[in-house]
């Protein structure tokens, strides 16, 4: 899970999941948030993913190739809709980490550095994507 | 030894009853305010400024304890895991519903009540809402017309500080308005087709809201930062504790005494007066009696009433001052949650600065000049134009560095939503009443709550959801998502009516100025004076009614007619 969490928020030139403690967070959700009917499909749905991994090399995610991790990965991606099984797990986790990365401290005030005061509102501001 | 005779009594320090503070200590009035709950000190309680890492579930809710302790409460939005202090304990204030009739109670219970967390969203009636009923042949006539109640609109809203623009429109009439913030370049757009498209019929303004954009009356302007209902530090929102409250205290004749939960009204029948209020202090359980010349109730709605039907005599063996067996009746809210979302092309190298607690609003059109073939009244839509950020990451195809990039240097699209609140009409089978089987956690009785929407509201609601989809279409929007949701009433807490006001003794509970037909001395200037409710949000309006009240009944004490 927190293999998983690093792919889809890695560290770049600022901390990853791992770093601001996504995976501490996500377990406090299913431990003490999540009721026993959201969290026992959420757990087997892993135990799918690990399914899946045995037919790429190893029965475990974290032991396979990293090629074979992204492809894996990907294909779960397209599945976020499905309403059990690996893809929903997918989806819960990635839903999860990026809301447990993005709420953290370090990225609300570093990375995103969210103000809290504004002098005035604007509504019509020259924006582009920083890539 | 407090003193426990005063001039005027106000029941409830919330939206009305801060402004019955205000206006009675100004006129000279010794005003006590009981309040059931406890005090509020901004410095601590407020919470606008937490960040979701300050909190255990990052503001995820913590459902477990809600469950147990606000299974009502929860279902409002606002009741999170930064607000939710200040609504009520559901176990302490239970009320009943009969099967398969819900209404959603939500409650707040502290100096400031509801006002603290409200909407803040204020509209003028005009005589389309106050002619409805008499027109329509529900309910009662208003006893009074636009002309009566203009003034007392001005007169409140210089103090409140409402920002808005002026449109001219006959039906949802112009207020004292300061400047209001700009609508975005998406909203900006959008106004402009609609005014193309529907030839004015169909208008995008700038909502109308009791926070300031100029510095007012000793508070400060609006920081932006968005999240009003968790408190204000900067007092640049209307509510009791940052500005009527305020103004009352400077007079020198105002006693808030929290804690006090009142349970009756005490009538004596010599004098066929009011003389007092009957208090359970809520921390000792112990009884005591307030005196007073004049009673101001502004606990809310249903609350007022409560405390009135909780004051039964041999006189009024059905409530007090319920000649007219209208006491308890026509409770409505209003219906809300019909409308669409929808994404939109344009304005992608456009983005805003600073968190607006709330955005823009339709007025209504339906059955302003034209009948619409199914459902009487009308709705207006609350809603924004919006680019997500990072919140888009869960539905975003990706992950990985260029995900992660994207969701901190990029926004979606800009996306309009409008949701639309609704009027919803006077009946008699919709009423509140005593549970003779069920006390409060202060051994008051509580209340049994009769209401459910008619098929006049869910047409409407439906409707809502058709012309919401018709606005973005016409925008050439996308990926338009409609929502309509099946809410029990109450939800909106909006809920207004049981002690209505009207021309007829026989047929109303209070008279044109909020006063008992049947106990001169006793005013009610909540939610429960409405015969009707509009489509429009009421907070401005009771804040209106009562400064106007209270001017009648010192006129009144002055001329010793009280």
């Amino acid at each position: 899970m927190t293999n998983i969490a690093e792919m889809i928020i890695p560290e770049t030139d600022t901390p990853g999941a791992t770093a601001v403690k996504v995976p501490e967070f996500i377990d406090l959700i299913l431990t003490e948030w999540a009721s026993e009917e959201e969290r026992a499909p959420f757990l087997a749905g892993l135990g799918d993913i690990d399914r899946r991994a045995a037919t790429m090399g190893s029965s475990r995610f974290v032991d396979i190739p990293a090629a074979k991790k992204v492809e894996l990965l990907t294909s779960l991606d397209s599945a976020r809709d499905d309403k059990s099984g690996a893809g929903l797990a997918f989806a819960r986790l990635k839903a999860l980490t990026v809301y447990g990365y993005f709420t953290s401290k370090v990225v609300d005030q570093d990375i995103l550095k969210t103000h809290m005061f504004f002098n005035g509102y604007q509504g019509n501001v020259p924006f582009t994507p920083v890539a | 030894m407090a003193p426990t005779t005063y001039d005027a009594i106000v029941v409830g320090s919330g939206i009305s009853g801060g402004w019955a503070a205000k206006e009675l200590t100004e006129h000279g009035l010794k005003t006590i305010v009981l309040e059931a709950g406890r005090p509020i000190d901004p410095a601590v309680d407020y919470v606008e400024h937490v960040r979701p890492w300050e909190k255990r579930y990052r503001g995820m809710r913590d459902r477990k304890r809600l469950e147990r302790y606000q299974p009502i409460q929860r279902h409002t939005g606002a009741c999170d895991e930064y607000a939710g202090k200040f609504f009520v304990n559901d176990l302490d204030n239970p009320y009943s519903t009969p099967e398969g009739k819900p209404f959603y109670w939500i409650r707040g219970r502290q100096v400031g009540g509801r006002s603290i967390m409200w909407g803040r969203c204020v509209y003028r009636w005009s005589d389309l809402d106050f002619e409805a009923n008499a027109r329509e042949g529900f309910g009662v006539d208003w006893p009074l017309r636009y002309k009566d109640l203009a003034p007392w609109w001005s007169y409140v809203e210089k103090f409140v500080g409402i920002q808005g623009r002026k449109e001219g429109l006959a039906h949802l009439p112009d207020g004292e308005f300061l400047p209001p913030w700009e609508l975005n370049a998406a909203e900006a757009r959008a106004r402009e087709i609609l005014l193309q498209k529907f030839g004015g019929e169909r208008l995008i303004t700038n909502a109308r809201l009791a926070v300031l954009t100029e510095d007012h009356l000793g508070r400060q302007k609006c920081h932006l930062c968005g999240t009003c209902y968790r408190g204000c530090i900067t007092l640049s929102y209307f509510s009791s504790i940052n500005a009527t409250l305020p103004a009352a205290r400077k007079t020198g004749n105002l006693t808030l005494r929290p804690f006090s939960v009142v349970h009756s009204v005490i009538y004596d029948p010599q004098t066929r007066k009011a003389t007092g209020v009957r208090v359970v202090d809520s921390n000792t359980k112990e009884t005591f009696d307030v005196k007073a010349k004049v009673i101001f109730l502004c606990a809310s709605a249903l609350e007022s009433t409560r405390i009135l039907l909780n004051s039964s005599t041999a006189e009024f063996p059905n409530g007090l001052g319920n000649t007219s067996g209208e006491l308890g009746h026509n409770v409505m809210d209003h219906i809300m949650n019909g409308g669409a979302v929808g994404t939109l092309p344009w304005a992608k190298d456009r983005r805003e600065i600073g968190r607006r607690p709330d955005a823009i609003y339709v007025p209504r059109f339906r059955n302003v000049k034209t009948k619409h073939p199914n459902f009487l009244r009308g709705y207006g839509f609350e809603g924004r134009a919006f680019r997500q950020g990072w919140e888009r990451g869960s539905e975003m195809p990706g992950f990985g560095v260029q995900f992660k990039k994207s969701l901190i240097g990029d926004l979606g699209p800009w996306e309009m939503d409008f949701g639309g609140f609704g009027e919803m009409l006077p009946r008699h089978e919709n009423f509140i009443e005593i549970d003779p089987n069920l006390v409060d956690a202060w051994g008051i009785p509580a209340l049994r709550i009769n209401c459910v929407y008619s098929d006049n509201e869910k047409k409407m609601q439906e409707d809502m959801v058709v012309t919401a989809v018709e606005m973005l279409e016409a925008m050439g929007a996308t990926n338009i998502r409609p929502y309509r949701e099946d809410n029990p009433p109450g939800l909106v807490i909006h809920e207004t009516g049981t002690a209505r006001m009207g021309r007829d003794p026989k047929t109303s509970v209070l008279n044109g100025h909020n006063q008992m037909w049947d106990v001169s001395n006793v005013f009610v200037t909540d939610g429960a004076c409405m015969p009707s409710t509009a489509n429009q949000n009421p907070s401005i309006t009771y804040m209106a009614l009562t400064a106007r009240a209270v001017a009648y009944a010192v006129g009144q004490m002055k001329r010793r007619e009280l």
